[in-house]
Formats: structure tokens, C-alpha cells, sequence
């Protein structure tokens, strides 16, 4: 079986494609996020894999529950979904979809985890010396986990830079085995 | 109550702990997305490598063999029920090593390196990379030293030498792991460092080898790395490379060392596994397309370097190094022409070809003298057996010829019976027990009675008794004469007038 994200790809391309001739990235990423929203409610992932309706049934089910938020193309690329039986990979078009976006706009994705609440100083201290080392536009979001005792963890992608008593606790240990 | 560690030792801990790096730097992190038969797929992971370690949770590695573009396909190390579904993996940035030194010696260790001999841990000063390209052709010297295996029949018809790369092939029950054990042990004293890489073996089998090389003290000069049948095919795919690394470095330090792989066969089917888990395209007999590379790169770093080489790597001035390789290939009902048996003749300097008919008639070894060629070790040989030895070669090739001959015709001329009879001596000559190497002198012995017509009026049957009989009179009576010959290895009028004294004197004097 193929990969969910190699399935994706294609149509996130297109979508991106065809927001960016039309101008409109911030509506393609509006209208594709709310219809995966609804996608993944659970009655309605219940509509889309149901073997009695058709294709068009489902996307159309789709399509209405949306209503004006989507436009013409964003209701084509829904039915070409459904069409190719594909509805269900809307999440993972999103996330390739907002990939693309985030290259395009040269920004990045940035989740810090940290034990304590970060202040604003933090933040922009944070953030500041992440553009610096990535080379490119950060969007931080922060969570708090106090599980990793002091410290931070910070996710942009793939990448990760563990500063967290936790990671360095494990590492100890790990050495200690060895 | 709690039993005390050695490693336990607060100074020990303190300076672990000293040593300890707890810098925050960046790692390339992903997902595993599934966990099947040994083989995770990862998301993520973008900035991996071939061959690179991958660390999981709960410390436990893989190695990355597949680079898909929306996935990593990668083999886990070992026990793979830890890890599960979510989890997430690290890149290492590492590719696999193994510890290597002079520590390994004596010591049964695993694919990994680690110790399994109940021992303790082995402080080995170093690790080295599993994977390594072979020195290339500036580095290399022509193989002129013999690697005695102590079997008259290889030494004479075979010969092997330090750096060499000589395939033992046979059916199973054959007696080829018998031939490179015996070869392990006959390298004690010589200062030739031996590696035995024990690939899908049962545990018993790995312990008995153990147990013989303990008991002719062959142990404290050999590293045994054992992936034995219950181990996952990742460990089995991996103990060659191992064991390659270990012998590397005494190559590298200007020693000659053997490393011998039983058996290459397990190790292909272990790939195997592994690519057809991966998805990669069955080829013929469903092995990957790059099963000749498997093990083209392996017996490649077997060779001689010369002393620049040996210099320009450990600074040890004036040696050369070796690494003689014995990979062993088991066949299916004798058939040399399958895919694998073919790739590694076509690989190798030669092989020794093992025979079920000859085992079973009582040649043992049951060397087939006819097909096993040996490429390069003729320019290795001790000058005695060289000399010695050509007679043997043609004798057997005759009385082979005849012997199917001679069964059609009932009355043979003079000539033609003495050949035979000659051949079925030096058949008779041929064999040796197991676990009894012996040394240049006592073979050089053998068959110049054998050449001199000293085993003419010898009954066939009494063969063996004779040499026997020979050797342990030569050895008690002609001490000197046979160091002479083991040390230097010449031959000369001197020694022929010797050996033939020898000879005579004990054809006069002694029974048996």
C-alpha cells in the first residue's frame, strides 16, 4: 500500500498551484482547513466511506455542510476528491498543503515545549535566535508540559533541539547503562 | 541480596558522569508510522543517510536501509517488540561501529560487538566503522606468505596465503566448518590473529566450536562472532561486517589475521529477508539485485597491504598486513551453479571443493582434488611443500583418469598398475583426522615418502599407520632435522639426504 502523504501529494500540488495562479493562498488554506474539519467529525467520516452512496453523493454532502465558505474551485477540487474516492485524504493534504505555503512564505513552524509558562521577553528572545539559526520566518507556538521537569523542547519539523532536565535525565541514565 | 556490579564503583560513576555530554543539539526526529517482521517505516526523518544508525525509544537502534521520499525504511537491531507504532526516532548522525582491539581476543561477542560469554565487559580501547571501503590497488602487495591450514591435502594441492581469499564449498555434512576450525587452530603460535564469524548457526553448534578451540588452546588468538539461527535477521545480515571490522584492525597495525565466515549462504538469505521486507524487487531465486555486492564488499577487504599503507593508518613502521579470508558457502545437493555458490567462486581466489561421495568413501577431508583451485597461493607455498607437492596434484589427476578406465579393462600393463597403485597410496596418504593439523616438516615428510617410493611396498590399508608411525619416530629422533625444516622451509640436496636417511632408517628399525 502506498503512503497516505505519497496519495497527498498531488492534489496539495495542485491546490497550490492553482491558489497561487488565482492569488489566493490564505483562501485555498481557509477553505481546505474547514473541509477537513468537517471530514474528520466522526459522523460525517461515517457519510464518507459509506459503500451505498456514490462518490458525488458524498462530496456533495460534503460541499453543502461547508456551504458559502468555499468557492467554485475549492467545491471542484472537493468533487475531483470524491470522484477519485479520495475524500478521506483531506487531513493529509492539508498538512502538505500548509508545507508548501509555509516554503512559499519562507516561515517556518516552530512548537516550544516547555516545563513553565514562556514569558513574551522568552518568546521573542526564542524566536529571535531561531530565525537567526533557520534562516527563515518563525511562527512559535508554545505548550507546557511540566513533565519535562525544567528546560524546553523545540520542534520545527523534523528537527528537534531537546533542552528539556527530562531528555538530559534520560541521557544520563542511558550513559550510566552503557 | 542485590549483587554488586564492577561498574558500580562511585569513581567509575563520577567520571562517567564528568564525561558525560549534556549539551542540547539539534537531532532530526520522526515517527514511526508501522513495525512489521523487524522492519519500521519512519515519517520524518528528512535529513538521514544510508547506513545510519537510528535510535528509537528506550534505547533500542536501527539501521536506515531504505530512503523512500515520504518514509524511511529501516532494520531494527535485535528485539523489535518495544517499539511500537507513534514512537519517535532520532537520527545518531553515527553509522554502526564495533569495538575492536587485542581486549576482543578470546571473547564470543555478538554482531553488535557486545559480549556474550558471561565474561564481563570487554574495555576495548577502540570502535570501528562495520562498513569500510577495501584499501585500493596503491595500498596493496602480492601475496607471498603461505596461511598453513595444517591439511597436507590443502598445503600441497591448495595452498593459501596471507591475504588470500579461499572459499571452502560443499553439501551440507561435508566437513567444511571441520576444515576452518582446524585452520584456526593450527594458526596458534604462528601469531596469526583468527575471527570466526558464526552466521545462522545453532547455539550448540557455536558452543561446541567454542569448547574444541578452548580445548587445543586456540581461543586466546581467535574473536568468535556468533548471529546465531534465533537472532534477527538484521544481526545476521550484520556479523560479517563485524567480524571484518575486528580483523581490520590488526591489518591495519601491520598483523596478519584470518577471519572465516560460516557461512555466507545464511547471510544472503538473511539479506534477503530483509530486501523483500523492504520492498525492494526480487531478482533471481528472490534475492535483491545487489547480493553480488553483498558479498563482493565484504571479501574485498580481504588482502595485503604493504608498509606504507600499514604506516600511513598506525604508524608502525616496516610490517605489511593481512587479512586471509575463508568464507564458507553450503550448496544444495551439490549444485555449484546456483545463483549465490556462483557469485562467490566468481568472488574469491579459489575454492575448495568438498564432496558428499568422498565424505561418505572415507576421504576425509573429502576434498575433490580435481576441481579445487587455489589462484594466487602457489606463489605463497613454502618452498618444501612446492616442490614436494606438484608430484601429488599429478598423481591424483592420473589415477582419476585411470581409475574409470581401469575398471573396463581386466589385465593393465606394468605401468599403468603401478599408477594406479600409486594413486590409491597417496589417496590413502591424503587423509587426516580432525582437529590434527600438521606442520611443514611432518607434511614435507609424508610426501616425499610418498614421491621417494617409500609407501610402495606399504599395503594400502597400513597407509596410515605408517605415517603415523613416521611422524612420531621423525619427531623423536630427527628433532633436529624437522625444526631445520619448519623454520626455514627450504629444500635442498642437504635435506633431501636427510629426510631419505630418515627413511631408510625407519623402514629398517621399526614396525607398523
Amino acid at each position: 500500500m502506498a503512503e497516505l502523504t505519497t496519495l497527498a501529494r498531488p492534489y496539495a500540488k495542485a491546490a497550490f498551484a492553482e491558489a497561487i495562479e488565482q492569488n489566493a493562498l490564505v483562501q485555498w488554506s481557509d477553505m481546505l482547513s474547514i473541509a477537513t474539519q468537517f471530514a474528520t467529525d466522526d459522523e460525517l467520516a461515517k457519510v464518507l466511506v459509506h459503500p451505498s452512496l456514490t462518490a458525488e453523493q458524498q462530496a456533495t454532502a460534503l460541499t453543502d455542510l461547508c456551504g458559502d465558505k468555499l468557492n467554485q474551485s475549492g467545491k471542484n477540487f472537493l468533487m475531483i476528491l470524491g470522484e477519485n474516492k479520495r475524500l478521506t485524504l483531506l487531513p493529509q493534504i492539508v498538512e502538505a498543503f500548509e508545507e508548501l505555503k509555509a516554503a512559499q512564505e519562507h516561515a517556518i513552524d516552530v512548537t516550544v515545549t516547555s516545563a513553565f509558562e514562556l514569558t513574551d521577553a522568552q518568546q521573542e528572545t526564542l524566536s529571535l535566535a531561531l530565525k537567526n539559526k533557520l534562516q527563515c520566518d518563525v511562527r512559535l507556538t508554545s505548550e507546557v508540559d511540566q513533565s519535562l521537569v525544567g528546560g524546553a523542547i523545540i520542534r520545527a519539523g523534523d528537527l528537534v533541539i531537546d533542552g528539556s532536565v527530562r531528555g538530559k535525565l534520560a541521557k544520563l541514565a542511558e550513559a550510566m547503562d552503557t | 541480596m542485590q549483587q554488586l556490579n564492577p561498574s558500580e564503583i562511585s569513581e567509575i560513576i563520577k567520571k562517567r558522569i564528568d564525561n558525560l555530554d549534556v549539551t542540547s543539539q539539534a537531532q532530526n526526529e520522526g515517527t514511526v508510522v508501522s513495525v512489521f517482521d523487524g522492519i519500521v517505516r519512519i515519517h520524518g526523518l528528512a535529513d538521514v543517510m544510508y547506513g545510519e544508525m537510528i535510535e528509537f525509544e528506550g534505547g533500542k537502534y536501527g539501521l536506515a536501509l531504505n530512503l523512500e521520499r515520504d518514509s524511511v525504511g529501516a532494520v531494527v537491531l535485535g528485539d523489535y517488540k518495544t517499539i511500537a507504532e507513534g514512537q519517535t526516532a532520532k537520527c545518531t548522525g553515527r553509522i554502526l561501529e564495533v569495538p575492536v582491539g587485542e581486549a576482543m581476543l578470546g571473547r564470543v561477542v555478538d554482531a553488535l560487538g557486545t559480549p556474550i560469554d558471561g565474561k564481563g565487559p570487554i574495555e576495548a580501547e577502540r570502535t570501528a566503522p562495520i562498513e569500510r571501503v577495501a584499501p585500493g590497488v596503491i595500498s596493496r602487495q602480492s601475496v607471498d606468505q603461505p596461511l598453513e591450514t595444517g591439511y597436507k591435502a590443502v598445503d600441497s594441492m591448495v595452498p593459501v596465503g596471507r591475504g588470500q581469499r579461499e572459499l571452502i564449498i560443499g553439501d551440507r555434512q561435508t566437513g567444511k566448518s571441520a576444515m576452518a576450525i582446524d585452520a584456526i587452530i593450527n594458526q596458534k603460535g604462528t601469531g596469526v590473529k583468527c575471527i570466526y564469524v558464526a552466521i545462522g548457526q545453532k547455539q550448540s553448534s557455536i558452543a561446541a566450536v567454542v569448547r574444541k578451540l578452548e580445548e587445543h588452546g586456540a581461543m586466546e588468538h581467535t574473536i568468535i562472532v556468533a548471529a546465531g539461527a534465533s537472532e534477527s535477521a538484521s544481526m545476521l545480515y550484520l556479523a560479517p561486517y563485524a567480524g571484518c571490522a575486528m580483523g581490520e584492525y590488526f591489518l591495519d597495525k601491520g598483523e596478519d589475521a584470518l577471519i572465516v565466515y560460516d557461512d555466507l549462504t545464511k547471510q544472503a538469505w538473511a539479506y534477503r529477508q530483509i530486501s523483500l521486507l523492504l520492498k525492494r524487487p526480487p531478482g533471481r531465486e528472490a534475492y535483491p539485485g545487489d547480493v553480488f555486492y553483498l558479498h563482493s564488499r565484504l571479501l574485498e577487504r580481504a588482502c595485503r597491504v604493504n608498509p606504507d599503507y600499514v604506516k600511513k593508518i598506525s604508524g608502525v613502521e616496516g610490517k605489511t598486513g593481512s587479512l586471509t579470508a575463508l568464507p564458507i558457502i553450503e550448496t544444495q545437493g551439490g549444485d555449484v551453479s546456483a545463483f549465490v555458490p556462483t557469485n562467490v567462486i566468481s568472488i574469491t581466489d579459489g575454492q575448495i571443493f568438498l564432496e558428499t561421495s568422498l565424505f561418505n568413501a572415507g576421504v576425509r577431508p573429502a576434498m575433490n582434488a580435481g576441481i579445487s583451485v587455489s589462484r594466487v597461493g602457489g606463489a605463497a607455498q613454502t618452498k618444501i611443500i612446492k616442490k614436494l607437492g606438484g608430484g601429488i596434484r599429478l598423481a591424483l589427476a592420473q589415477y582419476r583418469e585411470l581409475a574409470a578406465f581401469a575398471q573396463f579393462a581386466s589385465d593393465l600393463d606394468d605401468v599403468t598398475r603401478a599408477q594406479l597403485e600409486f594413486g590409491q597410496r597417496v589417496t590413502e596418504l591424503m587423509k587426516q583426522k580432525q582437529y590434527d593439523p600438521m606442520s611443514t616438516a611432518e607434511m614435507g615428510l609424508s610426501i616425499f615418502a610418498a614421491n621417494e617410493g617409500f609407501l610402495d611396498d606399504v599395503e594400502v590399508s597400513k597407509i596410515g599407520d605408517f605415517e603415523a608411525a613416521l611422524l612420531s619416530y621423525a619427531n623423536s629422533e630427527f628433532a633436529d632435522l624437522m625444526a631445520q625444516i619448519n623454520v626455514k622451509g627450504d629444500y635442498n640436496k642437504d635435506i633431501a639426504a636427510g629426510l631419505k636417511e630418515l627413511l631408510e632408517k625407519f623402514k629398517a628399525t621399526q614396525a607398523w
